[in-house]
């Protein structure tokens, strides 16, 4: 979201500082993070002109920097009443209905947005934001070229493209263009500046080649398949990755440094993200390398948790492993968390224990789950992934939203039904139940009504007859 | 006000506060210092024989003042007061002769009376426990000792201390013979119980207490025309005991003549000081309204019940301790800590406990009569034993700190075992007191509020399994204001301080549940009712036990339960109960905000319909 374009400064009126001053002073606070600073001059400006646009719509953009949404609706509702034809406002309120789930609203602002200014990219790259939302995926990449046409050089809007192109299988494009994701304001940097080039696939012997496991958990553990092809074409690598991953790279590398300090990171002649390697590789959906398992739990780990099992939940209980919600900092949490009491028609099958993995403050809920199974909340008692992982050999199925514990039962082999928002990550595909990533997955896709709800009733009536086929009934 | 009299003490003694309740003992002179008092403390004795109380209770007073703990003295002015119905005064007294001389078994023997009389049953084991100290073959120490264990839910060993008074007073005192029948009575054992009745009335025709007993026996055993036949006996040996009336009325109540019963209770309301019946008979009366679906004047009478019992008893919710005993359990029982704390083995060699948790009157005594009736499960009813291991747990762990802080000691070298040894003390009492039987696998433990302390029950028995019986909150608060018990702090005296506790004891239970991994199933009352059979496979099944349609068959069950809740688990599984609480939507208003949030995170909702 971006506030307003330099010489859109209102009239100045005559107060103690002309309210000109104060509002781009403000914009410029907004421009560099300094939000609490930005807030307070405008409230100041909002006390001398109460109904300027432009320090309501600046307001608003405040308020939403601050995680209050309904307020910042309020002060741009406002301010598009006072300026019904500015685009800027049209551009961001499209934004801020899309986060708040309000597609249909987004949609019919950024619409206007760009009938009032056909050449704006930024509200083209806003459109494509919201109609992979929408898992509109021909009018997103339609959007993301329009815009890349007005200005070829816009980061959001080539990532917005890979997204679209992957999400639709066309790998060959769509890794091309994945490489922008560097280039997006705001992108975590992957490491400090180097003057060693970017690894090109090539053979690397007698040189070492450093990998870096970058991203989030579930990246790490979907591209570290690639690691054994690395090897085979650069036998030296070391891998930057943090102490959470460490033990599973060590799995799959055994012997290869692995360091989290870059203090500690050796020589080398290149370096490659592993997020990167599906493009060097040259993955298409056909050839996705899936030798699983390659990761497996440690057997005294998997005696231990067997144990705490059968003290939590009899044997000849059924035990259904779940997960309800993934990092809140993820981009698009809002849409691939659930909430715990959505799982409440899989604690109605009969001789069934609900098995917690959640960690982090959404374990809380299983506080106040009253659904009809057991729920044994190991999330408390886990402290790494080689507990998961374990636990993961230990249970019937994992039911799970989009997170990292995902990719761990897949790696491993596991069967796990994925719950996936209407948009999914791009990884998932489009309209499959399967996955060519994990063979041992099985992908449940939101509706139209994007709710989860229903998703899980529709597991629940599945698992009673898988349950029924592979395994004894109850 | 003078200024002598704004400093009496609050209990009633008539002394100052600083020679009563505030007494330092530092303050108390030496015994040889005031020797001169003796003649004063022999005159107060002599004027107390002689009927001249106000002259005694001046020299006791004077006395007192000089010397605080003049056992003479004390002892005159406690028969005074106790004579007068100044129960707190009579208590701080004879509290202070226990104090003072603690080998004193007349005063421990009052002592013990006075807390079993008001019901409180954790102090009074104490000092019945001092009385066989003092005097192991005295008969009324095994007897203090029969009345609170039978009392404090422990029967067995209630039995084995009043068998002990059969042996050494060497005859069958019929008092005594009442008391053993009323704790087979409370163990179920009714054969025997009714026995016992004939015996001690053949021999001692006219005691009220052994006829009220006998009634409530036959009532129990729900042979109300044999309840009826000694109501009239009682009726003829004292005509005037107000118990004749309320007994009667609940006699009727479970015979399902509600307007007989009404009716009697009025007419005892009239022989009442004031018109107004007691707390006990206007709960009844409430509950038979509430049967009768005369709802405003049912929710009135229990208004008035709890008030009238808060005025008697003196008794209120302990709210700062109850605040603040659910804050330090919150604090102690954290993941990071519970990653790091051992937990006890488990014991194979022994039946296993399942612990039956929830409010008082939210379904527990169903939920179990319903599990013990299958064969692999003895019945523990409501087990003290949780209760004790957090009052013994410094000992035990030789810790500075109380409970839970206490349990930090478990990280020392030489207290690593501690859980193990808690565990064997809570598994060798449930053997003492008699709870398990040939056959079965497991036995319950259905404490209400056991919840409390959920993490440390989970660490005591890792594998336990722990039913919580979930029940609307309003439903609960009904069920509360019309019945009396003390569990939870004295929540129950009062609407708002049920709600306030029970919210405070659920959001405890949710952050145990947060924190830990734990063997817990909530089964809901609603759902017993609505789909009893799915409920008791689910339990069943939670527990690790095969169906047994037994279980579907509780009510045939032909244990007694000795809850409030007996008579109604002695019925088929019925609605009646369910939603009980739209009757009621006005009368508890103030409530509903207090526990709006958690009738909806329980998945209930306000609603008349």
């Amino acid at each position: 979201m971006e506030s307003a374009v330099p010489g859109t400064a209102p009239a100045d009126i005559p107060v103690a500082v002309p309210l000109g001053e104060v509002f781009a002073i403000a914009n410029e606070f907004e421009r560099t993070g300094r939000v609490e600073e930005a807030a307070r001059l405008v409230r100041h400006a909002m006390e001398s002109a109460p109904d300027q646009p432009d320090v309501l719509h600046l307001a608003g953009i405040l308020a939403f920097r601050r995680k209050q949404p309904q307020e910042a609706l309020a002060l741009m509702e406002r301010a598009l009443v006072l300026a019904p034809d500015a685009a800027l406002y049209l551009r961001n309120i499209c934004e801020l209905y899309r986060t708040m789930g309000r597609l249909d609203d987004a949609l019919a602002a950024g619409q206007r947005a760009l009938a009032l200014a056909p050449r704006d990219p930024m509200a083209l790259h806003n459109l494509a934001i919201l109609h992979y939302e929408r898992l509109e995926p021909a009018e997103a990449l339609a959007c993301a070229d329009r815009a890349l046409a007005i200005e070829p050089d816009l980061p959001g809007a080539h990532f917005e493209r890979a997204e679209v192109l992957l999400l639709q299988g066309a790998m060959a494009e769509g890794w091309e263009e994945y490489e922008w994701r560097y280039r997006i304001a705001g992108a975590p940097q992957l490491m400090p500046p180097t003057d060693k080039p970017h690894w090109d696939g090539a053979s690397l012997k007698g040189a070492t080649l450093l990998l870096i496991a970058d991203q989030g958990f579930g990246d790490v553990i979907q591209f570290a398949r690639y690691i054994p092809w690395v090897l085979e074409r650069a036998p030296n690598i070391a891998i930057a990755g943090s102490v959470e991953v460490a033990p599973l790279l060590r799995q799959i590398a055994p012997g290869v440094q692995i360091f989290q300090n870059w203090a500690e990171c050796p020589p080398y002649a290149a370096f490659c993200p592993l997020s990167g390697l599906p493009r060097l590789h040259g993955t298409r959906v056909e050839t996705i390398p899936a030798p699983v398992p390659y990761l497996r739990a440690e057997p005294a780990r998997v005696e231990r948790w067997r144990a705490r099992l059968d003290q939590l939940a009899p044997p000849g209980v059924r035990r259904i492993a779940i997960t309800w919600a993934g990092r809140p900092t993820h981009n698009n949490d809002r849409n691939r968390s659930a909430a715990l009491a959505d799982f409440m028609p899989l604690a109605a099958l009969p001789n069934t224990a609900l098995v917690s993995l959640q960690k982090g403050d959404a374990a809380a809920q299983a506080g106040a789950f009253f659904g009809r199974a057991p729920l044994l909340n190991l999330g408390a008692e886990i402290t790494d992934f080689a507990d998961t992982m374990a636990i993961l050999d230990c249970v019937d199925l994992l039911v799970s939203v989009d997170t990292s514990v995902v990719h761990l039962a897949g790696a491993m082999g596991r069967p796990a039904w994925v719950l996936l928002p209407r948009a999914p990550d791009w990884r998932w595909l489009l309209d499959r139940t399967d996955t060519p990533w994990y063979p041992s997955l099985r992908l449940f896709r939101q509706d139209t009504s994007r709710r989860y709800r229903p998703l899980i009733a529709q597991a629940a009536a599945e698992a009673r007859a898988w349950f029924a086929k592979y395994h004894c009934e109850p | 006000m003078s200024t002598a009299t704004a400093t009496l003490c609050e209990c009633g003694s008539g002394l100052r506060a600083a020679r009563c309740c505030a007494l330092d003992p530092a303050s108390v002179p030496p015994a040889e210092s005031t020797r001169h008092l003796v003649p004063l403390v022999e005159r107060a004795i002599q004027a107390h024989r002689s009927g001249d109380t106000a002259a005694a209770e001046r020299l006791c007073l004077d006395v007192l003042e000089l010397a605080p703990d003049r056992p003479g003295a004390l002892t005159v002015l406690y028969e005074i007061r106790k004579a007068a119905g100044n129960f707190r005064a009579a208590e701080a007294l004879v509290r202070r002769i226990v104090r003072f001389d603690p080998n004193n078994f007349w005063a421990t023997n009052e002592l013990t009376l006075l807390l079993l009389g008001k019901g409180d049953l954790a102090e009074g084991e104490i000092h019945a426990r001092n009385a066989v100290r003092i005097a192991p073959e005295n008969p009324q120490a095994h007897n203090l000792m029969g009345m609170i264990m039978t009392e404090a839910q422990r029967p067995a060993v209630g039995e084995y201390h009043y068998r002990r008074v059969l042996v050494l007073a060497g005859n069958r005192d019929p008092i005594l013979l009442a008391n053993l029948a009323w704790c087979l009575k409370t163990q179920g054992r009714m054969e025997e119980s009714r026995a016992l009745y004939q015996e001690s009335v053949a021999a001692a025709p006219e005691i009220r207490q052994t006829l009220l007993g006998w009634a409530r026996m036959e009532e129990a055993d729900r042979k109300f025309d044999a309840a009826m036949e000694v109501l009239a006996r009682l009726e003829q040996v004292a005509p005037e005991d107000p118990n004749i009336a309320l007994t009667r009325a609940i006699v009727l109540g479970r015979m399902g003549r509600y307007d007989e019963a009404v009716a009697l209770l009025d007419g005892l309301a009239a022989r009442f000081e004031g018109g107004r019946l007691g707390p006990n008979e206007m709960l009844e009366k409430g509950r038979l309204l509430d049967r009768m679906g005369r709802h405003d004047e049912a929710f009135a009478a229990f208004l008035d019940g709890k008030a009238m019992a808060r005025e008697l008893s003196g008794n209120v919710y302990l709210d700062a301790q109850a605040s603040q005993m659910v804050a330090r359990l919150r604090g102690f029982f954290t993941a990071e800590r519970l990653r790091i704390l051992p937990r006890a083995t488990p014991r194979r060699d022994v039946p296993q406990p399942v612990f039956i948790l929830g409010f008082p009157r939210s379904g527990t005594t169903l939920v179990e009569q319903t599990l013990t009736a299958h064969p692999r499960v003895a019945a523990g009813d409501e087990l003290p034993l949780i209760h004790d291991i957090t009052g013994i747990m410094p000992r035990m762990l030789a810790s500075p700190m109380a409970y839970p802080e206490a349990l930090a000691e478990l990280w020392m070298g030489d207290r690593r075992d501690g859980l193990d040894d808690l565990r064997d003390y809570y598994l060798q009492k449930v053997r003492q007191m008699g709870v398990l039987q040939e056959g079965a696998d497991f036995f319950t433990d259905k404490m209400p509020l056991n919840e409390t302390h959920l993490g440390l029950i989970a660490m005591l028995f890792p594998e336990a399994p722990l039913i919580h019986v979930i029940r609307h909150p309003l439903d609960i608060m009904v069920s509360a204001i019309s019945n009396h018990f003390t569990h939870g702090m004295y929540c129950a005296t009062a609407l708002e301080t049920a709600a306030t506790h029970y919210v405070r004891v659920m959001d405890l239970v949710s952050h145990y549940r947060s924190q830990m991994a734990l063997r817990y199933l909530p089964i809901r009352y609603e759902d017993m009712v609505a789909d009893q059979e799915g409920s008791v496979r689910a339990m069943l099944d939670f527990v690790g036990l095969d169906f047994d349609p037994r279980c579907l068959s509780f009510h045939e069950n032909t244990r007694y339960a000795r809850t409030a809740s007996y008579a109604q688990v002695t019925e088929r599984l019925y609605d009646r109960s369910m939603f009980r609480h739209r009757h009621y939507l006005r009368h508890l208003e103030p409530v509903i905000p207090i526990l709006r949030p958690l009738i909806e995170r329980l998945g209930y909702s306000v609603d008349p319909d």
